[in-house]
């Protein structure tokens, strides 16, 4: 990098006869500057003057060879000493504003004069030659500027009123020139230097002085000069070869919601917030010091708490799906007590669909969303935006739906639910969501809002909103009254239109709420109303209803008798309330009906719907998983090429429904199917939904459900990516194959049969191959194998034991079987049917999976020769009996804890490790069960239970076994995490002797 | 005959999560820039670039530098996993070292993505199966990013070993977050105790997740030159790099079937003991270090690897606070991966930037005193090992 020069730049440095002035200046002169120097001569107090500093320092730079005149005017005269610039070089670049007094006096003893003095000096002073050059600066579009304020300024100093004022002015000062500056090329800097200097001298002592030297700081006023420097506006402390940048830093702060009063309470509690410097920000201009300000007007928070956020709420939607037909509609119109007379056909037309002028009941348009968003709070993935509370703290409170047009007779409905308001109800709170009901074709079909009040979900400082009365009736008497009396069973009907909630049929649920039985559903009673209001005042014709708004003030019990008093505002709009005949109590107010004066015309359709179209299967077929992996299959034998360039053979263990399916593409010529495969390279385990993501040829996706734990891969992992070669396959291929499947009239799963007790039950079967195999005892030697059989709809377990004279069959498990067979129970019948296609086709098409000696599967033909009838005279044998039918209610053997039987096998070898460290704790798992040893014991045994341990393992019952058996080292179940350890590992490593 | 190779300028952006920082072509200009204020030079100065950075395609490298200047000059990408950043300074030194060069710049940058790190293609062979394979058999393939199974199944073979405790893992951490409390570069600045590191989500025993570096965005730069570009610019005494070693997989990382092995042990060793060798001075010559702690089971083995302590003897080393101020030596002041952040490609030139400015008595709240020998050591699975030493004299 080549020396910075300053050749035909003429600088100013004021108060350069000494100190820090005298070597800014002489820094500038050795690089080629021309320099002023300007100097009153006087003292540190600003009294007396002398030309002779500035003359010396002016006589020291001709003596090194630069130029340089003296000016001897004070800086108040700054336009005398800018002339002095112009008169002896013809211009000035550098204002280096150095001069100053000092007239330290603490601020209870400073005079008028020790105040206008210091702030003469420094800052008019400053201001004065500044302003003379500025003109000259902005002519040229070039200057450079400095400004010398002080660490008393910018942070204070006893005994320094006027400077510390003087001083932080001059920052102040500096700021706004390099703003005013920017355009032209001026850059106006602040520095803030400690060095020996006649400011100093007297202030602090001589040790110190001496490191401070001025040479120290005037390097960085040169640079800061330089035309290369970009710096402006820049605030910099500089002493002893330290220098550096200061800044405002400005804390995250705190944003009070804008438009609502706040207290010096309020501040006091936020104090931390606002002091909080954590993620600071540095703000450098006035824009960016108004920019939260800014936010904080136009984005005002507008608050909540950890239980409804409402800056969530209000700018995001949930929108959830649902579909009612006229089932659906007569259901509702029943369980709110219409057509209580079957035979008045002015109701009968709410409830029968065929009676040609069905209609549904306005008021089931609450119905859609609220059981849209009741299903899925009930799935558990109910998420109101915002929300973040638990549905029992909710409580409906007031219900508001408007339906655009006759409900039509079905539909499939959109809802969007979003957030409209709320209330802070301090300590509860009151929301209310919006709910817009869209069709297919997304023209509006109802409108609701629900308010629901939520238990101790207030205390935000939000608005607490009027409780204003609405809708509240005429002091007349009503002009039309209906009483109707409900069901004693009426929620557990009504319950069925989608409102599951206990507390409506669950007597214990209701007691635990404190209800002495289960309540009425509130919109069960808006339905009565409806009804009642609709029948008053609109001839009982539906399709008048607009709108009804009601507030749920009181619980209604099934079988109470509901009162609804009506009151006619205009031809539009009924006023009403509903009681309870039987207590006097009102159960909804502040109700209101509206009416249209016409029924609305049906809703738009759109046009161009092809007959094609309308033709088409209203619900298509699901591709199951069969049908992939047949796809799969089909591709394989188009690209045999697969198998050479995969080399894998990949077994699929599905859950939901339980499905294990494979593909080789190891060994030639390829395959893929349902079943399992032997010694497959990778398995992959995971739930039946995720089959599409799988095949999809998306791998992100793929693993993303492996990283999400919902994929898991054993085997060979690496090799589990072989599977993209599938990714070219036609996902058309999927869809020929359930057309093929469907066409074959095969089901889309396998449906459990129930075993009817007439039929022969699998019990019979063996039963009978029993009978078979005693009376044909020459079948051990022909073949000598036995075969386990796991069947499945339902589940159990038979065998036939071919091998051991004098050979059986029936029901459970054989200790080790040379053939397993996997299959449907309802397949049984062909696989004792004789006929061998047809257990190949079984075989082959994957619903017989067969293990172990597979060749040994061919000996079961042995039995083909079995008579039929023996079967049925098993089963007439059975029914004679009068025995139920064990075989097939017998569960399948659930695995017996092995902790038990195991742990006393090691106890007995724990004597050899006895007396060396404390408790181990062996935590045993499915099934559970605890045990610990105390090693400090010269022969400790196994005890159950817990006890203070020294060290923890948890492990699984069958490692427990594998482990004590000698199957698996110690060291590997804990590498494999397999073993967890807790405490001190040393303790448990001890066991390793012994194992 | 070797030239003497100076570290004359440094920089980096502070450490960013995904999605928060500034684009990768942006933070790097950011570092480099910082770099060349640092040394006081001009871009024009520069005659080489090496640029690492693990995720993004074909010649980032170039798009970055070309936010510095267009002066044409050779600019070579570098890609060798979590020690990319200390790959590229390897060759940035070598082009000084062998008088190919006398200023080059060696910039580090990653914009990384959330989440455990993966494979991004997956139509080839797996440049790890090798390592893959020796986990699968010494513990197979569990469900948790494998970067942590495999530095985790070294630290379950550690503890097997020496009977560690699984708090002398969070220890580490502990210490790693009242480092990074000081540095402003850092991702994290919050200090945590060992009871939240402990009690923090468990990714795969014994590690917690307060003991995995967090996926990080971020850029670092250093500038490299010769003993005659220092002179003639006016630089006296710069740090210089005393020697480095850079080492790749031996048999051992395979054959012995051991986890620690695998996760690069003896390629720390080996660089280590080549690096002493290199330099005439031993682990006790050290002041300051900066290691590989992507996880604290490395940061653990490492201490070892590095001969900061005897084999066996990392629990009593971290227990008597030798890693930290007032003990035997300070690693990690920055922070380290666990607590700075570790963005693949930034992460070697961040630990060098950390360790210039502690020779400096620069480093501000966390200036080891006195600070005069330096240690790097960067690691990367696949795999990777840079030893690097610093001195001031």
């Amino acid at each position: 990098m080549a020396e910075l020069r300053f050749d035909d730049r003429v600088a100013i440095v004021t108060g350069a006869g000494g100190g820090l002035g005298r070597q800014h200046a002489l820094t500038l002169a050795a690089r080629g500057c021309k320099v002023v120097v300007n100097d009153l001569g006087g003292s540190a107090h600003g009294d007396g003057k002398s030309s002779s500093a500035a003359d010396k320092v002016v006589d020291e730079i001709r003596a090194m060879g630069g130029e340089a005149v003296a000016n001897y005017d004070s800086v108040e005269n700054g336009e005398s000493i800018v002339q002095t610039a112009l008169d002896s070089f013809g211009t000035v670049d550098i204002v280096v504003n150095n001069a100053g007094i000092l007239r330290d006096v603490s601020f209870a003893k400073m005079s008028k004069q020790d105040w206008d003095l210091v702030l003469k000096v420094h800052l008019e002073g400053s201001m004065s030659v500044t302003h003379a050059a500025w003109p000259i600066m902005r002519e040229k579009g070039y200057g450079r500027i400095i400004m010398t304020t002080s660490a008393a300024g910018l942070y204070g100093n006893f005994g320094q009123a006027n400077y510390c004022a003087a001083k932080l002015g001059l920052a102040g000062l500096a700021n706004c020139l390099a703003e005013e500056g920017r355009s032209k090329n001026i850059h106006v800097n602040t520095i803030a230097p400690i060095a020996a200097s006649r400011l100093t001298e007297t202030i602090m002592p001589p040790n110190l002085l001496e490191n401070l030297k001025p040479e120290a700081v005037s390097p960085l006023v040169a640079w800061l000069c330089h035309e290369k420097c970009e710096e402006t506006k820049g605030i910099f402390e500089v002493g002893a070869g330290f220098i550096s940048k200061l800044r405002w830093e400005r804390s995250q702060g705190n944003s009070f919601p804008l438009g609502k009063a706040f207290s010096v309470d309020d501040v006091a509690r936020r104090w931390g917030k606002i002091t909080d410097f954590t993620d600071a920000e540095h703000p450098s201009n006035v824009n960016e010091s108004f920019s939260p300000i800014l936010d904080n007007i136009n984005n005002p928070s507008l608050g909540g708490n950890e239980f409804i956020d409402l800056d969530v709420a209000s700018k995001e939607s949930l929108e959830l799906e649902s579909s009612y037909d006229e089932n659906d509609l007569s259901l509702y119109a029943l369980s709110v007590g219409a057509a209580r007379d079957p035979l008045d056909k002015d109701e009968l037309k709410f409830v029968y669909e065929l009676g040609g002028n069905f209609q549904a009941l306005p008021t089931y348009g609450v119905m859609p969303q609220i059981g849209a968003m009741l299903k899925a709070a009930k799935e558990g993935a109910l998420a109101l935006p915002g929300m973040n509370f638990g549905f029992d703290r909710l409580l409906h409170g007031e219900q508001y739906t408007e339906i655009k047009r006759p409900l039509p007779p079905h539909a499939k409905l959109k809802h969007t639910f979003k957030f409209k308001k709320a209330l802070d109800k301090d300590p509860n709170a009151v929301v209310t969501f919006a709910i817009t009901s869209t069709d297919e074709n997304g023209n509006e079909v109802a409108y609701n809002e629900m308010t629901s009040f939520v238990k101790d979900a207030g205390g935000w400082g939000g608005e607490r909103g009027d409780s204003g009365e609405i809708n509240v009736p005429p002091a007349r008497e009503p002009d039309a009254v209906i009483e109707e009396k409900t069901d004693a069973n009426q929620t557990l009907l009504y319950r069925l239109c989608g409102d599951w909630n206990p507390l409506h049929a669950d007597p214990a649920f209701a007691r635990a709420f404190g209800y002495d039985k289960p309540i009425l559903h509130g919109l069960c009673t808006f339905g009565y109303a409806g009804r009642h209001v609709i029948k008053a005042f609109s001839n009982n014709d539906g399709r008048y209803f607009k709108s009804i708004k009601v507030r749920f003030a009181k619980t209604v019990f099934p079988g109470e008798t509901l009162e609804t008093r009506m009151w006619k505002e205009s031809d539009n709009r009924i006023i009403f309330e509903t009681w309870v005949k039987e207590r006097n109590e009102v159960v909804l107010k502040n109700a209101a009906i509206e009416l249209f004066s016409e029924i609305p015309a049906e809703a738009p359709v759109p046009e161009q719907v092809s007959a094609e179209e309308v033709s088409a299967p209203q619900v298509e077929q699901a591709v199951t998983p069969d049908d992939v992996f047949a796809a799969v299959a089909t591709y394989i034998k188009q690209k045999p090429e697969l198998v050479d360039q995969t080399g894998t053979s990949f077994q699929f263990e599905f859950s939901n429904p339980d499905q294990q399916f494979f593909i080789d593409l190891k060994n030639a010529p390829g395959a893929a199917g349902p079943g399992t495969i032997d010694k497959p390279d990778v398995t992959l385990a995971l739930d039946s939904e995720h089959l599409a993501t799988v095949f999809g040829g998306d791998l992100a996706a793929v693993q993303k459900l492996f990283f999400g734990g919902e994929l898991k891969i054993s085997g060979n992992v690496m090799a589990s990516n072989k599977l993209t070669v599938l990714q070219d396959m036609d996902p058309k291929l999927a869809e020929q194959a359930r057309d093929k499947r469907v066409a074959d009239g095969g089901g889309s799963q396998a449906v459990a049969v129930p075993v009817e007790s007439q039929e022969p039950t699998m019990a019979d079967v063996f039963s009978a191959i029993g009978h078979f195999i005693a009376d044909n005892p020459d079948l051990i030697e022909k073949a000598a194998t036995s075969f386990q059989f796991a069947f499945s709809n339902p589940d159990q377990d038979f065998y036939i034991d071919l091998k051991n004279a004098p050979g059986t069959a029936g029901a459970g498990q054989l200790d080790k079987a040379d053939v397993t067979l996997e299959l449907d129970s309802k397949h049984a019948p062909t696989l004792f049917g004789g006929d061998l296609a047809a257990v190949q086709k079984l075989f082959f098409g994957g619903d017989l999976k067969i293990g172990g000696n597979v060749m040994a599967s061919n000996k079961l033909t042995v039995l083909q020769d079995m008579d039929p009838k023996l079967v049925e005279q098993a089963r007439d044998k059975r029914l004679a009996s009068g025995q139920p039918d064990t075989a097939t209610a017998q569960p399948k053997k659930q695995k017996a804890p092995q902790a038990e039987k195991v742990l006393p096998e090691l106890a007995e070898k724990l004597s050899a490790i006895g007396g060396q460290g404390g408790v181990l704790q062996i935590k045993v798992r499915s099934p559970d069960s605890a045990w610990f040893i105390d090693l400090s014991a010269s022969s400790p045994g196994i005890v159950s239970g817990e006890k203070d341990a020294a060290a923890v393992i948890t492990l699984d019952d069958s490692k427990l076994a594998d482990l004590i058996a000698g199957k698996v080292a110690l060291s590997t179940l804990y590498q494999k995490g397999d073993m967890r350890v807790d405490g001190d590992l040393a303790l448990v490593r001890k066991l390793e002797q012994i194992l | 005959m070797k030239r003497r190779v100076n570290v004359i300028g440094v920089g980096m952006t502070k450490f960013a999560k995904p999605g928060a920082s500034d684009d990768y072509h942006v933070m790097a200009k950011a570092a480099g820039l910082a770099a060349m204020k640092d040394a006081g030079i001009q871009y024009s100065d520069v005659e080489q670039a090496f640029c690492g950075y693990v995720y993004g395609d074909s010649t980032c490298g170039q798009r970055a530098v070309y936010e510095l200047g267009l002066t044409g000059i050779p600019v070579v990408n570098v890609n060798n996993n979590c020690s990319t950043g200390s790959s590229a300074l390897f060759l940035a030194r070598q082009a000084i070292e062998g008088g190919l060069a006398e200023c080059v710049i060696a910039l580090g940058f990653e914009k990384m993505e959330r989440g455990a790190l993966g494979a991004k293609f997956n139509d080839r062979e797996n440049p790890m199966s090798q390592h893959a394979q020796v986990m699968m058999d010494t513990q197979g393939f569990n469900q948790a990013p494998p970067a942590a199974q495999m530095f985790g199944g070294a630290g379950r073979e550690y503890r097997w070993k020496y009977g560690t405790k699984r708090e002398t893992f969070g220890k580490i951490a502990e210490k790693a977050r009242q480092h990074a409390a000081n540095n402003p570069y850092a991702l994290f600045n919050q200090v945590l105790s060992l009871e939240e590191i402990m009690a923090s989500d468990e990714v795969f025993d014994p590690l917690t997740r307060f003991q995995c570096c967090p996926p990080t965005c971020g850029a670092g730069a250093a500038i490299l030159c010769s003993d005659e570009f220092a002179k003639k610019h006016g630089i006296a005494n710069p740090v210089y790099i005393a020697a480095q070693a850079m080492t790749t997989d031996f048999a051992s990382s395979f054959d012995e079937k051991s986890m620690i092995k695998m996760v690069g042990y003896d390629m720390t060793r080996s660089a280590a003991d080549s690096v002493y060798e290199q330099a005439g001075i031993g682990p006790q010559d050290i002041n300051v270090v900066e290691l590989h702690d992507c996880f604290t089971a490395n940061e653990l083995l490492t201490y070892e690897g590095l001969g900061l302590c005897r084999e066996g003897g990392a629990e009593k080393f971290i227990w008597d606070g030798d890693n930290t101020y007032g003990g035997k030596f300070v690693t990690n002041p920055s922070g380290g991966l666990l607590s700075k952040g570790h963005p693949l490609g930034a992460t070697g030139l961040a630990q060098c930037a950390e360790l210039v400015w502690q020779l400096r008595g620069q480093a501000e709240k966390r200036q080891v005193e006195g600070a005069r020998v330096a240690l790097q050591h960067n690691l990367g699975l696949g795999g990777a090992c840079v030893v690097t030493l610093y001195r001031n004299d």
